[in-house]
């Protein structure tokens, strides 16, 4: 009987793990958006590429493909699949992280790299992705149950370990990532907000330990000083810069106020592309990583920052909107998590190249040059892809034939 | 394996998302409005700040620390040098040409060059080309002077090492090179940078740290129509101007970092001895060294033939250099009193009588035979005494004198090689004798531990130590190799009645002595026998050493042949005058000077002089009588004591 057989399959719906034809029905509108903004980077790298080299440009065309074979892999597997075995993935960074903590090699002054001889292995950017996936592991396996204080304050733990790992290389840039994800997940999770505030309260007597911490720093002596909080001298330089911008330009301070300098000169319509000064002279330094949308606002001022950022905003919201409307929970907390990074990582970049916040190592999407990076966005823009095809993919496979099987079928949500 | 229920979605999770989206949105906005903050409303102040002041941010060279010599004379310090330097892209495209013809007319540069270099870098227009270096100083104060009609033409002033002395004290001063990768890994954290001068050898690299200094930063804005000025004072240090060419006040963003510079160093060199002794020298390969014997003191410490280290301090390999570095013999690099070794011939001998007196071995009046040879238990080879009809009986004090061999062939016997080397060492003799200066040898004294580590692998009679060897060894021949700084240690030693004193060239770095090692009754025994050596007494025989005299001065010595070849292959040349030059024995001559102030202990060493009495001992004589009547003038001499 037809019917039945419609009703055994919805109950145990074949999963086939790698579905290639996914990768025709994903949404067109995302897939522009963010060939957009490759493109633009790839204009942006043509021009950092004048006063540095061509070889940026080139390495960036060849991560936009490596990552499209990353979107590939997580739009077409069956991301069920993916957080039913987050646990062991986790247990797997948490053993990589350990690996680099002992045996990774340096790169200016801090360990976080694994070399591997042909390329280097970077734990704590797959981290990221891998705690999106673990937390939604372990917020819906424990469903209503967050409302509860103590499994509330599990979560914390849990993400407690790799970020303390993190926090350990020293990656300050990677590990604060990891913070606005665990408060996005819980809330959309269905947490309390009293419990949310308790938190943030306590968080904000952070800043009377930071005040203890920095009060007695003296920027000219260079030795480490006494800490609370494990911060490391150079570190503590950077906040004072922060909060004393007249200080020490050559060093420190001179990122941000190179940075706002040749933000600021690019005016209305900026400069015109290939014609930045401030980038050409060599006056601002790292501009093809952590300070490439400095160059966009050199070279195509405040038009050309605008138009970006409105991209990244329209990516964003669309991945909310996947957020939203999707079939699970699984679903809606994926697509949470990968859109958190995501905005943490826009906001907290732009932030620092127009000053308004300390300098830290945190990349631009699509923007800053970076293979590690890149390939952790593609693969958080290939989960956002997949996140509505699921619905489709129930949708489809419970297209009601007879009016007795529409009771079989409940859409829930 | 999909539980529905947990799948299930509570109601109100689509709002709640959408709340968040309310927050990336607010956030963005900040963005923006941060954005609109920069690039519409102090567009005025950053598009100035970008475009025509530009930040400039100077590195302000730190000077390198002046070297004096003992009475204030400068050795080693710093000159401005000003390079022109054009960067294209600051330089409007019609007017490039115009410029150049201008560098070409007034600078006289090849104008192909220039062209070529401009062409060549035309990818990346903002970098530095290299328009003329070291240009004089009309040169300069015309290019400043005319900045308006040379858009993009700058000069850059370097500070520059001067070496006033020209070859005198050359290889002590060492040179500065271009630091190397090895270099700057190893002094990252000291502020160096990839194409920074580093000292190379000798004094220089010794001293580095010390010479070395601190850079500085200043921030400058920039006109787009003048160019900061570097002026630099008389001494060579670069002022800041504040005033550019137009005349606008210049703006500093940020109080400078001043540079600074690096300490200087005062050496215990007293030149004009060392003139004296490079006159000395003069068409002569070999060495010679000046001590204060009480403090270690290093008076005069040269070497011939040497070279002027101001041959490196401009960039590039020049015909000049590229000779010296390639070892082309003679090799004018290698300083000869510390870093080559030779044989040390019949100097050693003060060690051994040292060495047995102090051991009772031997006293004052002991007296041994001397008939033209020796054999070991009178049986077996012979080795012979200079003086092939034999001395007859004589006491350690007639040997010194006369530097009979076969008294010290018995001596070195009876002594034994072990307590040889332990002798040596103790007198300064093959080890260093860590002087503040970089590439000193160490020298060699062998023994049987020596012997046997070097034929390790062999088999047992190899390695083993025969009498025979200690018999070569007893008059400082075979193998060992010392130093002519090392052997006035030893010389000093007796000269300051017993003390080893470790020899330095920075005032501030000395005098370090050890205790006492040697009796009053050992010292006085030997004294008397390199007094006896020098002396000219009637009658006749005198010591080997009596060219050394100088009348109404109590002056001790000790003459010393090291043979190069051997003697039965020498005797085939009839008279010295035919024997080839790089087979003759080198000419030793050490002495010391005990009733003056301060007492000093002098070496002389000449390569292939072939007579240690005839050759160095009248150079010795030379170096003494014109300090004394020198340093008679000179208020810097003072005694200061050992610990």
């Amino acid at each position: 009987m037809p019917s039945l057989r419609r009703f055994i399959s919805h109950q145990n719906v074949s999963v086939r793990l790698l579905n290639f034809t996914n990768v025709m029905r994903v949404d067109i509108w995302l897939i522009l958006n963010v060939l957009a903004l490759a493109v633009i980077g790839w204009i942006l790298m043509y021009s950092v590429a004048r006063s540095a080299s061509t070889v940026y440009l080139y390495r960036m065309i060849l991560f936009f493909c490596s990552g499209v074979v990353v979107t590939i892999f997580f739009v077409s597997i069956d991301y069920r699949f993916l957080v039913n075995w987050a646990p062991l993935f986790y247990l797997g960074s948490i053993a990589l992280l350990l690996v680099v903590l002992f045996f990774g090699t340096e790169a200016k002054g801090s360990e976080r790299w694994i070399n591997l001889g042909l390329f280097r292995l970077q734990p704590s950017e797959f981290s990221k992705i891998i705690m999106i996936f673990f937390l939604t592991w372990y917020l819906t396996k424990i469903g209503e149950k967050i409302r509860k204080l103590g499994w509330f304050v599990v979560t914390f733990f849990l993400v407690g370990i790799p970020l303390a790992l993190i926090l350990k290389q020293p990656n300050l840039g990677t590990a604060a990532s990891l913070a606005p994800l665990v408060f996005a997940m819980l809330y959309v999770a269905g947490c309390r907000k009293v419990h949310l505030v308790l938190v943030l309260l306590l968080g904000s007597m952070l800043v009377p330990v930071l005040w203890l911490e920095m009060k007695d720093f003296d920027p000219s002596v260079e030795k480490e000083t006494q800490t609370t909080l494990g911060l490391k001298h150079y570190q503590k330089k950077r906040i004072y810069a922060f909060l004393h911008p007249e200080y020490d330009y050559r060093g420190t301070g001179w990122h941000t106020y190179q940075s706002k300098i040749t933000i600021g000169s690019g005016g209305i319509s900026g400069k015109g592309y290939l014609r930045g000064t401030q980038t050409k002279l060599k006056y601002l330094p790292e501009h093809h990583t952590d300070f490439i949308f400095s160059l966009l606002a050199e070279e195509f001022g405040f038009v050309g920052g605008v138009m970006v950022i409105a991209l990244f905003a329209i990516m964003l919201f669309r991945g909310l909107m996947f957020a939203r409307d999707a079939y699970d929970m699984q679903g809606t907390l994926l697509a949470v998590g990968v859109v958190t990074v995501l905005a943490f990582h826009i906001f907290v970049n732009i932030a620092i190249t127009t000053g308004l916040l300390p300098v830290t190592g945190i990349p631009l999407p699509f923007l800053s040059y970076g293979g590690s990076f890149y390939m952790t966005v593609m693969a958080g823009i290939g989960i956002l892809l997949n996140v509505p095809l699921r619905k489709k993919e129930v949708e489809q496979q419970n297209m009601p034939t007879s009016i007795a099987n529409v009771e079989v079928y409940r859409r829930k949500g | 394996m999909t539980d529905n229920r947990e799948q299930e979605r509570y109601p109100g999770i689509e709002r709640r998302v959408q709340q968040i989206g309310f927050a990336i949105a607010a956030a963005l906005l900040l963005l923006g409005v941060q954005l609109w903050r920069l690039q519409v409303l102090s567009l005025n102040e950053f598009s100035k700040l970008a475009e025509s002041n530009r930040i400039w941010q100077k590195r302000l060279a730190a000077d390198r620390g002046i070297i004096y010599a003992r009475d204030g004379e400068v050795m080693a310090d710093n000159r401005a040098r000003v390079d022109v330097i054009i960067i294209p892209g600051e330089c409007p495209a019609d007017a490039l040409d115009t410029v150049c013809e201008r560098l070409e007319t007034w600078l006289n540069v090849d104008r192909q060059e220039l062209d070529k270099k401009i062409k060549a870098s035309a990818k990346l227009p903002f970098s530095q080309i290299l328009v003329k270096r070291d240009i004089s100083r009309v040169d300069q104060i015309r290019v400043e002077e005319n900045q308006h009609l040379l858009p993009g033409v700058t000069t850059i002033v370097h500070p520059q090492r001067r070496y006033l002395l020209g070859e005198t004290a050359g290889q002590i001063m060492g040179y500065l090179g271009e630091i190397n990768q090895a270099e700057l890994d190893q002094r990252q954290e000291l502020g160096y940078f990839q194409g920074d001068l580093i000292g190379k050898g000798g004094i220089e690299l010794f001293y580095e740290s010390l010479l070395h200094g601190q850079d500085g930063y200043m921030l400058v804005t920039k006109y787009a129509s003048g160019q900061p000025q570097l002026r630099t004072d008389k001494a060579g240090r670069p002022m800041i101007a504040r005033r550019d060419t137009i005349g606008h006040l210049l703006n500093l963003e940020a109080p400078p970092v001043p540079a600074r510079s690096g300490e200087a160093l005062n050496l215990t060199l007293d030149i004009d001895l060392q003139r004296k002794c490079d006159a000395l020298l003069q068409g002569e390969q070999g060495s010679i060294v000046v001590l204060d014997a009480d403090t270690g003191a290093v008076l005069a410490l040269a070497s011939a033939p040497g070279y002027d280290p101001s041959v490196f301090v401009n960039r590039g390999a020049t015909e000049e250099r590229l000779a010296l570095l390639s070892g082309q013999k003679p090799n004018r690099m290698t300083h000869r009193a510390f870093r080559e070794v030779y044989p040390p011939g019949s100097v050693f001998k003060i060690m051994l009588a040292a060495a047995g007196l102090e051991e009772n071995l031997i006293n004052a009046s002991t007296r041994f035979h001397c008939s033209g040879s020796y054999a070991i238990d009178g049986k077996g080879r012979r080795w012979n005494c200079w003086n092939r009809h034999g001395h007859g009986s004589l006491n350690v004090v007639e040997s010194l004198a006369f530097s009979c061999d076969v008294f010290f062939y018995s001596l070195g016997r009876r002594l034994e090689v072990d307590r040889i080397v332990a002798y040596s060492k103790l007198m300064g003799l093959g080890v260093p004798t860590g002087i503040d200066i970089a590439g000193e040898s160490a020298g060699l004294i062998p023994g049987r531990e020596w012997k046997a580590a070097m034929h390790a692998d062999k088999p047992a009679w190899e390695k083993q130590w025969y009498p025979g060897e200690t018999v070569n060894l007893s008059i400082g021949q075979g193998s060992c190799t010392t130093t002519p700084l090392q052997v006035t240690v030893m010389m000093a030693c007796i000269v300051n009645g017993g003390y080893r004193v470790q020899p330095f060239l920075r005032q501030e770095a000395g005098p370090k002595r050890s205790e006492k090692l040697f009796s009053d009754t050992t010292i006085k025994t030997v004294t008397e026998g390199l007094r006896m050596c020098v002396e000219r007494k009637k009658p006749a025989p005198t010591g080997t050493g009596t060219r050394a005299y100088i009348d109404g001065m109590d002056i001790i010595g000790k003459t010393g042949t090291a043979q190069v070849a051997s003697l039965s292959f020498l005797s085939k040349y009839k008279k010295t005058e035919d024997i080839p030059y790089p087979l003759r024995h080198h000419a030793w001559f050490t002495a010391g000077v005990l009733d003056r102030t301060p007492r000093i202990a002098v070496t002389v060493l000449i390569e292939h002089g072939h007579a240690g009495g005839s050759v160095a001992a009248p150079v010795a004589r030379d170096v003494i009588e014109y300090f004394y009547n020198h340093a008679a003038t000179k208020p810097s001499y003072t005694i200061t004591a050992g610990n």
